[in-house]
């Protein structure tokens, strides 16, 4: 439109200071939005990546109620799993098979030397059955061990992922060592220490086991480490003849996914506990929710307040030129034309705050997470960056706070130029 | 025979239970310079609010230019304030961050009209009224030169219609003349009229019909 600059520019002048407030607010409201929606979206991601499972769809893993892994136990109570309790489940006609679990209730540590460093650490021992490899896994290694083999064969141990991540976050990052992969430890050869660890030991004397690693799993204990049944059932009778043999978790497989809940409420029922992918994933996306919710509705808090106090301060700029007005209209100007070259003005000045608040917004979450994930190495080996873009949400965000505060402007200015201009003119 | 650019007929206008203009007429020819007078807050600056376009409350009729400014549209009532006619208000209304000549050049400004076509006449009229071309904004000046900065900016659209409520109220008796000789002077150039609200006997006397608003009515004094 012809004179647009120029008359922007008469409308402003010795009036731009007014505009710093609400434009400050806005790029504050726009910095924060991409803020919360990259770190929300980034901490979404850690969570899913911890909280995920590769527990197959027609599995349910029983546990005692209030149990914990093995030797770290800290609590037992309630109903424990027996060979009845195996039976009973068995008789289920959706059961097609259960491959029991034992913990170790014996004390045992690892030791190895992982990249030019001797490694330490307290582990559990679970000893789960052939079901518990991956059938590809079970065409190269022989899952059947007793303590008459150690001589002749190293014991295959499956490690869980989260001690990876902690080796990776810890021992590595402060010895300045690589980190390893799951695909990077198959094949090494460790150390299983059985009858004493670094903070308990038996009276019968520990026995040293040489072991080698043959796959990862995410379906276990942070320190546990899953070894043949018969070995941990073996152990515990050498070390504690007179406790009782109990079970310290089932893997029950249904015959089909649908038949899982029943399973369920059926190991419920006798005061177990009952763990499926399902469940797994509704608790990962319960807790993702909350977190996002608690991110967003900050995020909404802080976006209204200072979209809120951006209008207040526009809103009241024109009601104190609403004198100034009357005299444009007086003069012969068109209200149709004043309220197009105001919107104008105050969409560009809210698009150049969106943008920019946006752009300052993207810097402060990539130099957070670059914080974080310095300061947290474990975070690091989760993800590579704590801050996501989604560049469709983002867009989304501004333009909202641009389609927010411009329609505002613009309602407000015309509701002003609504007043007759004698009226006006009194002000 | 001249033309008539306004035409009013029985206006009434009431601010809330009081009647300010109570059925009066009012006719002005082309060229016509025609003074209204009366005492202080009788109604004066309504009159012209209303003839000149600016307040469309009023009940009667009004034609200005021959346009029905009761059934206009406010477009078309803005546009004809903007090219029909030219205001001198009682405050001046600048725009007081703005230099003399932009708030010459505004109503172009804002209208969408070609400036540099009115940049050199707006040059033109602020030196012939004795003003400074200069870029010191109005709210720095005197109100004698406010006053004629707001002259300058009513006729720079070279109106049919020169609407002024007081314009010599904030000047002395020389500034006064000067105004009024460089007013003259336009109006036989440009032959516009004037609708003029004044109180000074000596420009009284330069006008060619003089009315006096009395309890919202307008009554002739003289020719």
């Amino acid at each position: 439109m012809k004179n647009m600059r120029k008359a922007i520019s008469l409308w402003n002048r010795g009036h731009w200071k007014d505009y710093v407030f609400s434009q400050g607010m806005l790029l504050i409201a726009s910095l924060l939005l991409v803020f919360f929606i990259s770190i929300g979206l980034g901490v979404g991601n850690i969570l899913q990546r911890f909280l995920s499972s590769d527990l197959p769809e027609e599995q349910v893993r029983i546990t005692p109620m209030g149990v914990q892994a093995g030797f770290f136990q800290t609590e037992r109570g309630g109903t424990e799993i027996t060979e009845s309790t195996m039976d009973s489940l068995a008789a289920m006609p959706q059961v097609e098979r259960i491959d029991p679990q034992v913990y170790a209730h014996v004390p045992a540590y690892l030791r190895g030397l992982l990249g030019g460093q001797n490694y330490y650490t307290d582990i559990t021992l679970e000893g789960v059955s052939s079901a518990f490899v991956p059938d590809s896994m079970l065409q190269y290694i022989d899952w059947n061990y007793t303590l008459a083999d150690s001589s002749m064969k190293p014991l295959p141990i499956i490690l869980s992922e989260n001690l990876l991540i902690l080796y990776n976050a810890g021992f590595a990052e402060s010895n300045g060592l690589m980190g390893l992969t799951p695909e990077g430890v198959i094949g090494l050869e460790v150390r299983v220490n059985v009858g004493s660890s670094s903070i308990a030991s038996l009276q019968s004397p520990p026995i040293n086991i040489r072991a080698e690693i043959v796959g990862t799993s995410r379906n276990m204990a942070l320190f546990a480490l899953a070894v043949p049944i018969e070995f941990v059932e073996e152990v515990n009778a050498l070390y504690l003849p007179d406790d009782r043999h109990t079970y310290s978790a089932l893997m029950v497989t249904a015959s089909e996914a649908e038949d899982v809940p029943e399973i369920v409420r059926y190991a419920e029922e006798m005061g177990l506990s009952a763990e499926t992918r399902r469940g797994i994933a509704q608790k990962a996306e319960i807790l993702v929710g909350v977190v996002t919710a608690a991110l967003g509705a900050l995020a909404a808090a802080i976006l209204f307040s200072a979209v809120a106090s951006a209008i207040h301060t526009l809103v009241a700029d024109l009601k104190n030129r609403s004198y100034a007005l009357g005299v444009l209209v007086a003069l012969g100007t068109r209200r149709e034309r004043l309220v197009y070259i105001f919107a104008f003005q105050i969409f560009f000045m809210s698009l150049f705050s969106t943008v920019f608040g946006g752009l300052l917004g993207c810097g402060l979450s990539y130099i957070v997470s670059s914080t974080l994930l310095n300061l947290l190495p474990v975070l690091k080996m989760a993800v590579s960056s704590l801050a996501v873009y989604p560049v469709g949400w983002l867009s989304a965000g501004l333009g909202l706070v641009l389609v927010i505060s411009t329609v505002s402007a613009w309602f407000f200015f015309r509701k002003i130029l609504a007043t007759p201009v004698t009226e006006l003119l009194r002000r | 025979m001249s033309r008539s650019l306004i035409s009013a007929g029985s206006i009434i206008k009431t601010f809330e239970n009081l009647k300010v203009l109570n059925g009066t007429n009012f006719s002005l020819l082309e060229g016509e310079f025609v003074a209204v007078t009366g005492k202080s807050g009788v109604g004066k600056s309504t009159l012209l609010g209303v003839l000149g376009a600016l307040d469309p409350t009023f009940e009667g009729e009004l034609l200005i230019n021959g346009v029905n400014a009761v059934e206009a549209s406010s477009s078309e009532l803005a546009e004809l304030r903007r090219e029909f006619l030219g205001f001198i208000f009682q405050d001046f209304h600048l725009l007081p961050n703005l230099n003399a000549l932009d708030n010459v050049l505004l109503p172009a400004v804002f209208s969408g009209t070609d400036t540099e076509a009115v940049k050199d006449d707006a040059a033109t009229i602020i030196s012939r009224l004795g003003l400074r071309n200069d870029s010191t904004p109005t709210r720095f000046l005197s109100r004698g030169e406010r006053q004629r900065v707001a002259s300058a900016r009513a006729l720079v659209n070279n109106p049919r219609v020169l609407m002024a409520d007081e314009p010599t109220a904030s000047l002395d008796e020389e500034s006064e003349e000067n105004l009024f000789d460089l007013l003259d002077t336009l109006r036989k150039e440009r032959g516009f009229a004037i609708v003029a609200v004044l109180h000074s006997k000596r420009i009284l006397s330069r006008a060619d019909r003089v009315l006096e608003l009395r309890e919202g009515v307008l009554h002739e004094k003289h020719a």
